[in-house]
């Protein structure tokens, strides 16, 4: 079937009144699954599994599909208002999304988020449409020497995270790094940093620590200058509220930064949309004209992430219906799902059920529409969160915080951990410690680590294997750029002073 | 109603003949050790919609995710739990190969109540359709001239996979890398990309790659062929002569129930194994039926733990009980 009758009979089943329903209510429960810290679409998807069994299974793949990429949408609200991320893929939302919304610029981060993930999402469905066998071939060639060259790349985006201090930066991530080391090591069982603790044993959640950092952190830091607080300016009128034709401009390149990123990283088996979208948000301010300004609230490195981790969700579903091959979490509960309903997911799964696929490619158009149009009037709503006095909103976002870590667990020792990860972020704020290095190298540190000794044990300990091949030696070579750059931009400012 | 109500008196004198009075009256917990969707997750979320579709329980049941330690953390809960008759744990051979290795597990499955073995997933062993290998001794020969040459895609070095391999390098003299991935799709994605060269899959996540021309499989880790693959032969059929070591699930309770208890919980897993939805639900996963009561379970963990110490210790893995 050709892609535009496939398309045409997939929006022929996608438009019917009961699949229009089941896109609405993945769509609805995903953008409010995504609002909630700790619960995530897994989790979700699993729970909502055995009600799908009375369903028919395009129905069920439509609506488990709108909660996937439907809590997309939503992960950027509780970053943005509160700095708490709903989703690990929204972690990066909260660098220059909390410090737009406390400038007063709450509206237009919330609805730039909505509109980069319309733009993104739908720029994932065209790739999932368009391009997705060559692309699962080519995801196959990434293997654990690549994937420790693109982990390396995102390493290397600490120098853009740093604040004023590299140096500080650094440690930083090398104490994520730590984190990330902390459990039951796969190779070879042995546990590592565990301190007799079995709660220890499967590592720490990076949740957790992302919550504890960003969010407690911040409330403890503004505890101190209680007195003074004020209310958060929010301004009056819906014309306020919303992005302006300026940040729109602003955007423009992440837009398209952001969907391509985000849609690559997607196909890969090993990638993620965390992992995408700090890349995102590396590359917008390494091209940047305004670097100086990430992190103080532009509304590109809000634009930029928000757009990669929806392009993602196109991405992850590439291997998933070409190959057969889970590369996430939530791809992994689909496929289980599909096995249930009956389906043999695998190399064949859409030349046998092309209308299975094609109504799901047709609801992803229609379901993107949908969250924009869902989410874009809830913005003032949100926004007038901020009106609310800070001896309310503090304790909020501590239950908040506190319900979103016990949710993803339902473990008392993880609300221990939280505490002192709270701590953490408290005190680094006072030393005047960048926190997103933290982050990057606790995400990272894990697949980075795996990806280097499987590639060791794939070379029999040569490293050699690292540069050899093509893809990696170009990602490393990229790598090593980027860790240049502070230093070509210091070269660049002495050469001006030379001239001048 | 009228058929539910029989129903219901139907399952008191069962439960009367065969617990003497036990009968839950709350909800039941159903603890489980990997996170929503894990492969523990799925079955026992498709154990509950079977047993509420039968309606074989007068009570709702209600998936509880303990996820953490490899299974340590689900068991230690169970066992807080003693005595409790309202909660059941979904067990896999993780929990008894999982305190083997790590000191930190407090609870092993012996200090936890049998009630019964319900699943065996076998496995195959496969290679990429344009591999040289046509047989299982084509690669452990290979294997052999080649030390250190050939790699293996698994999971952890507790599992199956590589306790797979470590049993074949025995009987063979072969010998070949085992390279850990955290994700089944990441080890799919490593050997159909040509980054290793063979590995032990599940039965219903290689069908599909073998039907679209790209995996050939060498052998079934199983003591019999299974239904859908008649023409591979088994381990013992290819010439290995080594045991086909199971992936096992099953269903425990917290220490200190009472018999009577024991005696419900086997009956209403035995009535499930005899559904026709559970029959379809094996083999929709192509899994085996693995039923065994709650004293056969007893002895099966003493044997399946003797086994994989054994196996562990020889592989250099650290065992610490």
């Amino acid at each position: 079937m050709d892609v535009l009758a496939g398309l045409m009979h997939g929006f022929a089943l996608a438009l019917q009144p009961a699949n229009l329903l089941w896109c609405f209510v993945g769509c609805a429960l995903g953008t409010i699954v995504g609002i909630m810290p700790g619960l995530g679409p897994p989790a979700t998807i699993a729970m909502l599994l055995p009600l799908t069994f009375l369903m028919n299974p395009a129905s069920a793949m439509i609506m488990l599909a709108g909660i996937y990429y439907g809590a997309k949408y939503g992960g950027s609200t509780t970053s943005i208002l509160l700095n708490v991320p709903g989703e690990s893929a929204s972690i990066v939302t909260c660098l220059d999304g909390y410090q737009m919304a406390k400038k007063g610029r709450a509206g237009a981060a919330l609805g730039i988020a909505a509109i980069a993930s319309f733009v993104a999402g739908t720029v994932g469905v065209l790739g999932l449409m368009f391009i997705a066998p060559p692309l699962a071939r080519f995801a196959l060639a990434f293997s654990s020497p690549e994937y420790f060259a693109l982990m390396s790349l995102g390493l290397a985006m600490v120098v853009l995270l740093a604040g004023h201090s590299i140096v500080k930066a650094l440690l930083a991530m090398l104490v994520g790094l730590w984190i990330s080391s902390i459990g039951t090591d796969l190779f070879s069982s042995t546990s590592r940093f565990t301190f007799g603790r079995m709660e220890l044993l499967s590592g720490i959640d990076f949740v957790v620590v992302a919550i504890g950092v960003f969010a407690l952190g911040e409330v403890l830091g503004n505890l101190e200058a209680i007195e003074k607080s004020q209310l958060l300016p929010v301004p009056k009128g819906l014309r306020n509220l919303l992005p302006t034709v300026q940040d729109l401009k602003d955007s423009r390149f992440a837009f398209a930064n952001g969907s391509i990123v985000g849609f690559l990283v997607g196909v890969l088996p090993g990638g993620g949309s965390t992992i995408a979208s700090f890349i995102s948000y590396g590359i917008e301010k390494a091209v940047s004209k305004r670097p100086e300004q990430f992190g103080h609230g532009v509304v590109e490195g809000v634009a930029a992430p928000e757009g990669a981790n929806n392009s993602e969700t196109g991405g992850a579903l590439v291997p998933l219906l070409t190959l057969g091959i889970p590369g996430s979490g939530t791809t992994a509960i689909l496929l289980a799902a599909l096995v249930l309903w009956g389906f043999k997911p695998g190399p064949l799964f859409i030349s046998e059920n092309p209308s299975l696929f094609w109504s799901l490619v047709a609801s992803m158009y229609i379901g993107n529409l949908m969250l924009l149009v869902l989410n874009l009037p809830l913005v003032p709503l949100f926004a007038q969160v901020l009106r609310t006095p800070a001896y309310v909103l503090y304790p909020v976002i501590f239950g908040v915080s506190m319900v979103g870590v016990y949710s993803v667990s339902g473990s008392v020792f993880d609300i221990g951990l939280l505490a002192g990860f709270g701590l953490l972020g408290y005190g680094m704020r006072k030393l005047d410690f960048p926190s997103a290095p933290l982050i990057l190298g606790l995400v990272l540190g894990g697949a980075l680590e795996r990806a280097l000794r499987q590639s060791l044990m794939m070379s029999e300990g040569s490293l050699s294997i690292l540069v050899a091949r093509p893809i990696s030696a170009v990602m490393l070579s990229l790598a090593v750029l980027v860790l240049l750059m502070p230093v070509f931009s210091r070269i660049n400012a002495w050469r001006q002073k030379l001239l001048s | 109603m009228a058929p539910k109500i029989a129903f219901l008196i139907g399952l008191t004198l069962a439960g009367t003949a065969f617990a003497q009075g036990f009968k839950p009256t709350r909800p039941i917990e159903v603890v489980v050790h990997t996170g929503p969707g894990g492969g523990s997750d799925l079955l026992a979320r498709s154990v509950v919609a079977i047993i509420e579709k039968e309606k074989l329980l007068p009570v709702r049941m209600q998936v509880v995710n303990k996820p953490g330690g490899g299974g340590t953390v689900a068991a230690s809960y169970l066992a807080e739990k003693a005595g409790e008759p309202h909660t059941i744990g979904f067990f896999t051979g993780v929990w008894l190969t999982g305190p083997l290795t790590s000191a930190e597990a407090k609870v092993t499955l012996r200090d936890l109540t049998p009630i019964a073995r319900l699943v065996l997933e076998p496995a195959l062993i496969a290679v990429k359709a344009d591999a040289p290998f046509k047989s299982l001794s084509d690669f452990t020969s290979a294997a052999k001239e080649k030390p250190g040459q050939l790699k293996q895609s698994g999971g952890s070095v507790t599992s199956r996979d590589n306790v797979v391999r470590q049993l074949l390098q025995r009987a063979s003299g072969g010998r070949w890398v085992f390279i850990s991935f955290p994700g089944g799709g990441e080890r799919i994605a490593a050997l159909l990309g040509g980054h290793v060269n063979m590995m032990v899959i599940e039965p219903a996540e290689a069908g599909e790659h073998i039907r679209a021309g790209n995996m050939r499989v060498l052998a079934q880790v199983s003591d019999r062929r299974l239904a859908a693959f008649p023409n591979v032969p088994t381990l013992k059929e290819a010439g290995f002569d080594v045991p086909a070591v199971p992936q096992v699930r099953g269903v425990v309770a917290p220490p200190g129930i009472p018999a009577a208890n024991v005696a419900y919980w086997e009956d209403v897993f035995r009535k499930l194994t005899r559904t026709a939805s559970w029959k379809k639900y094996l083999e929709d996963n192509q899994f085996e039926d693995g039923y065994q009561n709650a004293a056969e379970l007893a002895k099966f963990y003493d044997d399946f733990t003797g086994t994989m110490r054994g196996i562990l210790q020889e592989a250099g893995v650290k065992i610490v009980r």
